[in-house]
């Protein structure tokens, strides 16, 4: 597997908004480079990227998929990301172990508010972009106002590499900037074959234009090639692309390459692209360790470079479950490893014995002996690493930066039809959210209802069709509800004593807890502040789970309460009676005590919401969303077209897109994600509680 | 693309950070006297206790307080005798810009 030296490796992902063409240049990609031997079509369900039963039949991508490809001499591994909000967990890892990613756009709506999410997530790991303006094919398709909205929206340097030729149904081929020639695709053989040609004579004048912004651009990251430039009032081929590749990696400027994925035109030249302007695994500076705790994120620290010889040191940042057991994929940063080779979880901090090792394509493997820095494989056999976990030798047992995962927001509670099922639909759903962290899965104390909770109705929707498909458990659902969460807003001190000495064996636990708010996404953090042995060392941890367990069933109406400090001050144990079950009783009791006392509140999530609406029906679109205790953000035209952006909370959105076509005749569209969690106000909150007494 | 008139040398640079980058291109006629200097905008500066917005460096490097300062994103000065006579986002803008200023003038 690693023939290839690492110079001549580039990982990238594909990233944009829902229905951009991902797959579809996915699909072009394999073929030209010889891994399919024919084009699969979204429409047909029979992509390599798209593998899963349900991506087939919805033509949609869920899951992240990777593949591997040859191009003039390099090697490429690519994921095929998911464009719905629903799936962001899969484009949130993927671009967290990727060096590089190509973005999409779309050439007739140009940036779309799912390629500005991705966009930011990308920038949240820094990682080199190119962009690619696809479906210059359709009617409605241009370029240059395409090109527009990344400036618009995105506020970046878009730097243009190419220019198309003719438009729409007349698009043939694209001038490249770079060399100054055209590319003409031929028809016919899928795209295979295309050629060089001068650039046409219409498009001398803009070409010459492009270019020379082009040049001011590029070339002002190095020094030596504006020398270079001044010399003779142009420069080397080489020389342009070592500096479009080193702004590319900074960040300086992002190029803009363009094409149609769809009728087969400028997906080669987007290929050379990625190998000349995306680094490889020692382009980059390699990634960061993670912060200690306390650590200011964003603080410079050791960062490990990609060196087979070096210790090893990878990040797992996908899991899946298939008939074969558990594969973990694991992004390989520095070192070697063979199967049979033991390392560390050092996020866990156990021992992970490496069985087979695989590189994966789409949903097919190969095995492999050994893998090292700058790879990416599957691994089988590893007992308990969970997505985003680090592995490292222990020579170097290093932490590696953690990923961050999306708020799942909607609930729903999950009940099998047959009494017979449970223990298997207990398995599946655990399983189902090992594999993904944006979906979780609790008990309601008080009902014993299984409560799963994800991104949206679609991919909860997902989900229980997978129970279904892949653990053949037959489950009804509750109607969706929003996931609420509770916190507390002023400091409590409880004290609870749990005693039960009624002859036979007896017990008791006293315990003093501090109750303390924190801020918001300040999780849950316990500290132990005993002295003098008043709880005994060993039931303390008992205490921090039973507040941990109790916590996920909240006082006000049942939610998972988040966002405190409990800190255990004093108590007291019986040398009989006491045991670590009296104390998680005591604590769990204690909890619930204090907590009434701590001032809690119900928190709700808000949504960013973003509606597309043409001009005249806009005094409507804002008017229902005041109704919706909704917030107008902004209000922005595009041509005919209003955009307007809101926060509104996610209860007042259930049922929204029906609403908002019948109010705009089906002309508007919408699409929302979380933002942040408020508290609700006082009459909902008593409506919820209502519900949940 | 006209042929520039002057020959550009890099100037002053800015050691900082461990990455060195020009902040000066010098431009000189045949006999190699410096006739333009297109000059990075620097800024916010604290100097002696007060904050430019945006600066230039004098021949002497001495700090050149602009006012008002530039629009974002013109980060490049053309001079010619100590005249400003434009400025740009880029730095090969900018010494088109003090070329072409060379030319009219
Ligand atoms: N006309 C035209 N249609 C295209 C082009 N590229 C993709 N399509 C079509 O657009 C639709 C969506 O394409 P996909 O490749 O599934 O898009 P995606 O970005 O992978 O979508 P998700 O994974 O669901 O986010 C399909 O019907 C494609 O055939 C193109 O260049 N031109
Ligand atoms: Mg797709």
């Amino acid at each position: 597997m690693s023939e290839t030296p690492l110079e001549k490796i580039r990982n990238i992902g594909i990233t944009a908004h829902i229905d951009a063409g991902k797959t579809t240049t996915t699909e072009r990609i394999l073929y030209y480079t010889g891994v399919s031997h024919k084009i699969g079509e979204v429409h047909d369900g029979n992509t390599t990227t798209d593998y899963m039963e349900q991506e087939r039949e919805r033509g949609i991508t869920i899951t992240s998929a990777a593949v591997t490809c040859e191009w003039k001499d390099h090697r490429i591994n690519i994921i095929d990301t998911p464009g719905h909000i629903d799936f962001n967990i899969e484009v949130n890892r993927s671009l967290r172990v990727l060096d590089g990613a190509v973005f999409i756009i779309e050439g007739v709506a140009g940036v779309q508010p799912q390629s500005e999410t991705n966009w930011r997530l990308a920038d949240r790991y820094n990682v080199p972009r190119l962009i690619f303006i696809n479906k210059l094919d359709r009617t409605g398709a241009d370029f240059y106002r395409a090109f527009d909205t990344l400036k618009e929206k995105l506020d970046i340097v878009a730097l243009p590499l190419q220019l198309p030729i003719g438009s729409e149904d007349q698009f043939v081929g694209i001038i490249d900037l770079v060399e100054m020639k055209a590319i003409i695709w031929e028809g016919g053989e899928l795209g295979a074959k295309y050629h060089d040609a001068p650039i046409p004579a219409d498009l001398a004048e803009k070409a010459k234009e492009y270019r020379q912004t082009l040049l001011d651009t590029a070339l002002s990251v190095d020094d030596a090639a504006m020398e270079e430039y001044f010399e003779s009032g142009d420069v080397a081929v080489e020389t342009l692309k070592r500096c479009i590749k080193a702004g590319t990696i900074s960040g300086a400027f992002r190029p803009v390459l363009c094409g149609t994925a769809f009728k087969n035109k400028g997906v080669q030249p987007l290929l050379d692209a990625v190998l000349d302007y995306l680094p490889s695994p020692v382009d980059i500076p390699g990634i960061k360790i993670a912060a200690e705790e306390g650590e200011d994120e964003h603080t410079e620290r050791r960062r490990i470079k990609a060196d087979p010889n070096a210790p090893f040191a990878g990040l797992a940042f996908k899991i899946i479950n298939d008939k074969y057991g558990t594969l973990t994929f694991v992004r390989v940063y520095a070192g070697t490893l063979r199967s049979g080779d033991t390392v560390l979880n050092t996020t866990r901090d156990h021992k992970e014995r490496i069985g087979r090792m695989f590189q994966m394509h789409a949903d097919k493997r190969a095995e492999i002996k050994e893998v090292s820095a700058g790879d990416i494989a599957a691994f089988v056999g590893l007992k308990d690493t969970m997505t985003g976990d680090t592995l490292a030798a222990a020579s170097d047992p290093v932490v590696l930066e953690r990923m961050a995962f999306p708020v799942p927001v909607i609930d729903i509670s999950v009940e099998p039809r047959t009494k017979e099922s449970v223990e298997k639909m207990t398995i599946g759903l655990q399983k189902l959210a090992g594999e993904d962290p944006s979906l979780r899965l609790r008990t309601d104390q008080e009902s014993g209802q299984t409560i799963l909770s994800g991104m949206g109705e679609l991919h909860l929707e997902i989900i229980i069709d997978r129970l279904k498909r892949e653990y053949g458990v037959e489950a009804n659902i509750g109607a969706p509800q929003v996931a609420y969460r509770e916190t507390i807003t002023r400091p409590h001190t409880e004290l609870y004593t749990h005693k039960k000495q009624s002859g036979g064996s007896g017990q008791y636990a006293e315990v003093k807890v501090v109750f303390e708010p924190m801020e918001r996404n300040g999780g849950i953090v316990f500290e132990n502040k005993v002295v003098g042995g008043a709880v005994p060392r060993e039931y303390i941890p008992a205490v921090e789970k039973g507040i941990r367990v109790q916590a996920e069933t909240g006082v006000l109406a049942g939610f998972p309460t988040v966002d405190f400090k409990y800190t255990l001050v004093d108590g007291k144990y019986h040398d009989v009676d006491s045991s670590a079950l009296a104390f998680e009783i005591a604590a769990k009791a204690c909890f619930r005590e204090g907590m009434k006392k701590a001032s809690p509140i119900i928190l709700e999530p808000i949504m960013d919401v973003e509606i597309t609406t043409p001009q005249d029906h806009v005094g409507d679109v804002v008017g229902d969303i005041n109704r919706r205790r909704g917030m107008i953000q902004n209000q922005e035209s595009s041509s005919s077209t209003i955009i307007v952006r809101a926060h509104v909370p996610l209860k007042e959105m259930f049922g929204y897109i029906s609403d908002l076509r019948s109010m705009t005749k089906g002309r508007a569209s919408f699409t929302m994600q979380f933002h942040h969690y408020d508290p609700v106000p006082r009459n909902i909150a008593d409506e919820i509680m209502a519900k949940s007494a | 693309m006209p042929t520039p008139r002057l020959h550009w040398m890099r100037g002053r640079r800015d050691e900082e950070g461990g990455e060195a980058r020009t902040l000066e291109w010098i431009g000189c006629d045949d006999a190699g006297a410096a006739i333009a200097r297109v000059v990075r905008l620097q800024g916010p500066l604290h100097t002696n206790w007060r904050l430019y917005q945006a600066v230039a460096l004098d021949t002497e490097a001495r700090v050149v307080q602009l006012r008002p300062p530039p629009p974002a994103g013109a980060d490049w000065l053309a001079y010619i005798g100590g005249q400003v006579v434009g400025r740009a986002a880029l730095p090969l803008q900018a010494v088109r810009t003090a070329e072409a200023a060379l030319g009219a003038g």
